[in-house]
């Protein structure tokens, strides 16, 4: 799941949102035994913005996972003694539901990383982007509240769920089924960067890597319907990392 | 290779067991004969016997003496024996010195054994005897000695000396050539399969007529190693193109930061080359990805996640999919399907095959042109086609493109990492299913799906 030209960018969409929100520090503890990547991945984290705990073990990760109780985790999958997955089925049965990002080199999606899935927590295969990580540990920590809401809004756009109907201020957008979907999707997480990878697998359902780089072209039609011209566009691309949906520039 | 080799083989012990059960069959049937003639030879002296007697006793009491005497003159062998008794038990005539005492007089034949005085001296033979009162009270004794028999028991060894002796040295003999001759096969094979194993993949096993067991089955292993040899040539292939797929955006990124390095003076010139050597890295990574993903479809059994596939649904699903990117190019793409059809296998899986053939399809086909995905019934199969209007793939391609990396050099501009139909040829044989690819103008591919895979 490598994004088509990431690291590129330096993601200052996600930080400067991350900035604008005033909430104490956000803390992340990271179970990685490779010591040159827990460094990267600390450092970047940092930058922004993240508290970062580091353990080199399973056994050790998970004492720290009861005692510091972190808002999110990241743990590789092979660590020395027990194994990530074991890390975070321990701390499940003990009823801690911090959400959880797996590395790991393996790139078969077996039943255990399903199961995963379905608890909410996200599965990220080595190599990966450092855009790409911070951008599921930021949709981890914000996934979207069970709302009876029918309706979505956001700035002017709305989007009704019972009558598949969008709207931006008085203007009707005629979409496609799958265009509502991605819009729906992305209304849910507005003021989140979304990369590639996150939206193949989550609107398009797709367990693989397209040769050809959808995702821009569905992006792009559905751009060209939600900012209409003379609109203040609405869609942003975040280069070679993803999209963010927002009102602000 | 020993004689107590060639004693233990398997070859050897089968002829012994042959050699055996035909010795204790002959040795049997020459009982067999032994026993009849036998029986026969002593009814006949039985008779004969029986007809004398009645001819002797047959005659006047006062002819009797000289019929005796006649009738054992007229024995040149001396194998006949009569005797006349008086009532007292004294003797009258005949070459009897006393009545046999174990003989019963009651005109049935009987094996008795008598004495008989000889120059040489005295001597016991077996005798079939039968004896008679005659009406004046003397008693009429005529026998016949049976000897005869034992003649022909030696008569019978000596035929199975002579037979089954030289028969049964020819069955070793046979054998021990049978089983030397297994033997140097085996090791002609040994040293073969030996050098195979050292690393000659050229060699092979001999073989002669083809009518033969052993020929037969070294031209059925010598197939195998064809098979093999190829395949270990294709996969050493493969190794070839994986390395200098890698290699080269491995060395553009190389030298991407080498000279960014030494020649970037301000911080955006320094980003571009950055982000020139992570594009590279990345279609290195995109390869191994494409690699292991290639083998872990190769390599999986799965059949978890197979159920009921709406070909149909999932076709226009790929078509939705696939639609704006058709258009971007002005490539008109259409979707034709008569009717619903489901077939049996993993929806993830075929889903991206399918992906991949109207990926491939799009990228191939010029600005301009047509894409047709149809959904079709054939006799027993359900077909998956997809056609385009680009260049197509010749007869000469065809074995090409589901060789890993091979790209048509037409293409090779195109992006893209050069895996995609290898990756739908593995996801079409997990399943069963067949991909057909038709020669051009434009391509057309085709997945089977026959129906006793669906079933």
């Amino acid at each position: 799941m490598i994004p088509r030209n990431p690291g590129s960018s330096t993601g200052r969409g996600a930080n400067a949102f991350a900035a604008a929100e005033n909430e104490p520090m956000t803390k992340v503890l990271l179970i990685e035994d490779d010591s040159e990547t827990a460094e990267e991945i600390s450092a970047e984290l940092a930058d922004r913005g993240f508290e970062v705990e580091w353990s080199a073990s399973g056994i050790e990760g998970l004492d720290k996972a009861r005692s510091s109780r972190p808002d999110a985790m990241i743990v590789d999958r092979l660590l020395p003694g027990i194994d990530g997955l074991t890390v975070i089925e321990a701390l499940r049965k003990d009823q801690v539901r911090t959400p959880v990002l797996v590395l790991s080199a393996l790139g078969a999606v077996d039943d255990r990383v399903r199961g995963l899935r379905m608890g909410g927590d996200d599965y990220l295969t080595k190599p990966f982007a450092l855009v790409e990580l911070v951008a599921r540990v930021e949709a981890l920590l914000r996934r979207p509240a069970e709302s009876r809401e029918t309706t979505l809004r956001v700035g002017p756009l709305e989007l009704d769920l019972i009558e598949r109907t969008a709207k931006r201020g008085d203007r009707m957008i005629d979409l496609l089924p799958r265009e509502f979907r991605l819009l729906e999707y992305m209304m849910q997480r507005s003021d989140q960067l979304l990369t590639r990878a996150m939206l193949l697998e989550e609107v398009w359902n797709y367990k693989f890597v397209p040769a050809t780089n959808l995702v821009d072209v569905h992006m792009g039609r559905l751009r060209h319907k939600v900012d209409g011209p003379g609109e203040s566009p609405m869609i942003h691309n975040v280069r070679g990392a993803g999209f963010i949906l927002r009102t602000g520039p | 290779m020993g004689q107590a080799h060639i004693i233990r083989s398997n070859t050897f012990r089968w002829a012994l067991a042959v050699a055996g059960v035909f010795a204790v069959f002959v040795i049997v049937l020459f009982g067999f004969i032994y026993w009849q003639a036998d029986q026969y030879l002593i009814a006949r002296s039985d008779k004969m016997i029986g007809s004398q007697l009645n001819f002797i006793a047959g005659l006047p009491s006062e002819r009797r003496l000289g019929a005796i005497n006649d009738h054992l003159k007229q024995d040149s062998r001396g194998v006949q024996y009569a005797g006349l008794f008086g009532a007292d038990g004294r003797k009258i005539a005949g070459n009897l010195e006393r009545f046999p005492p174990d003989l019963q007089v009651n005109d049935s034949v009987q094996s008795i054994s008598v004495e008989r005085t000889l120059p040489a001296g005295r001597e016991t033979h077996v005798v079939r005897a039968i004896a008679r009162h005659m009406p004046n009270g003397d008693a009429l004794v005529i026998g016949r000695e049976v000897d005869e028999t034992r003649e022909i028991s030696h008569v019978v060894a000596q035929a199975l000396a002579l037979g089954l002796l030289p028969a049964l040295c020819l069955c070793l003999l046979a054998g021990a050539w049978l089983s030397m001759r297994a033997q140097k096969r085996v090791e002609e094979v040994n040293q073969r399969v030996q050098r195979i194993i050292a690393g000659d993949l050229r060699e092979r096993l001999p073989h002669r007529d083809v009518n033969e067991p052993f020929s037969r089955l070294a031209v059925i292993v010598n197939g195998m190693l064809d098979e093999m040899e190829t395949m270990i040539h294709a996969l050493a292939g493969v190794g070839n193109d994986i390395a200098h797929d890698l290699r080269t955006p491995l060395t553009r990124a190389r030298l991407a930061l080498e000279r960014g390095r030494t020649n970037a003076t301000t911080l955006e010139q320094l980003q571009t080359v950055v982000d020139k050597a992570i594009a590279n890295i990345d279609q290195s990574l995109a390869i191994i990805t494409a690699l292991l993903r290639l083998a872990e479809i190769e390599n999986s059994r799965r059949s978890a996640a197979v159920g009921t596939v709406s070909l149909h649904e999932m076709l226009r699903e790929v078509c939705d999919i696939y639609e704006p990117i058709a258009e971007n190019k002005s490539i008109d793409l259409r979707v034709g399907l008569q009717q619903r059809l489901s077939v049996r296998g993993d929806r993830d899986l075929l889903f991206e095959a399918v992906a991949n053939l109207v990926d491939n399809a799009i990228k191939f086909t010029p600005e301009g042109g047509r894409v047709d995905i149809e959904l079709i019934r054939g006799d027993n199969e359900t077909a998956v086609r997809v056609t385009d209007t680009g260049p197509g793939i010749n007869d000469q391609e065809r074995e090409a493109v589901l060789r890993r990396f091979y790209r048509s050099d037409k293409i090779r501009s195109a992006p893209g990492v050069g895996l995609g139909l290898n990756l739908v040829a593995a996801i079409v044989k997990l399943h069963g299913f067949r991909l057909a690819i038709h020669p051009g103008p434009g391509g057309r591919l085709e997945v089977i799906c026959p129906d006793h895979q669906s079933g």
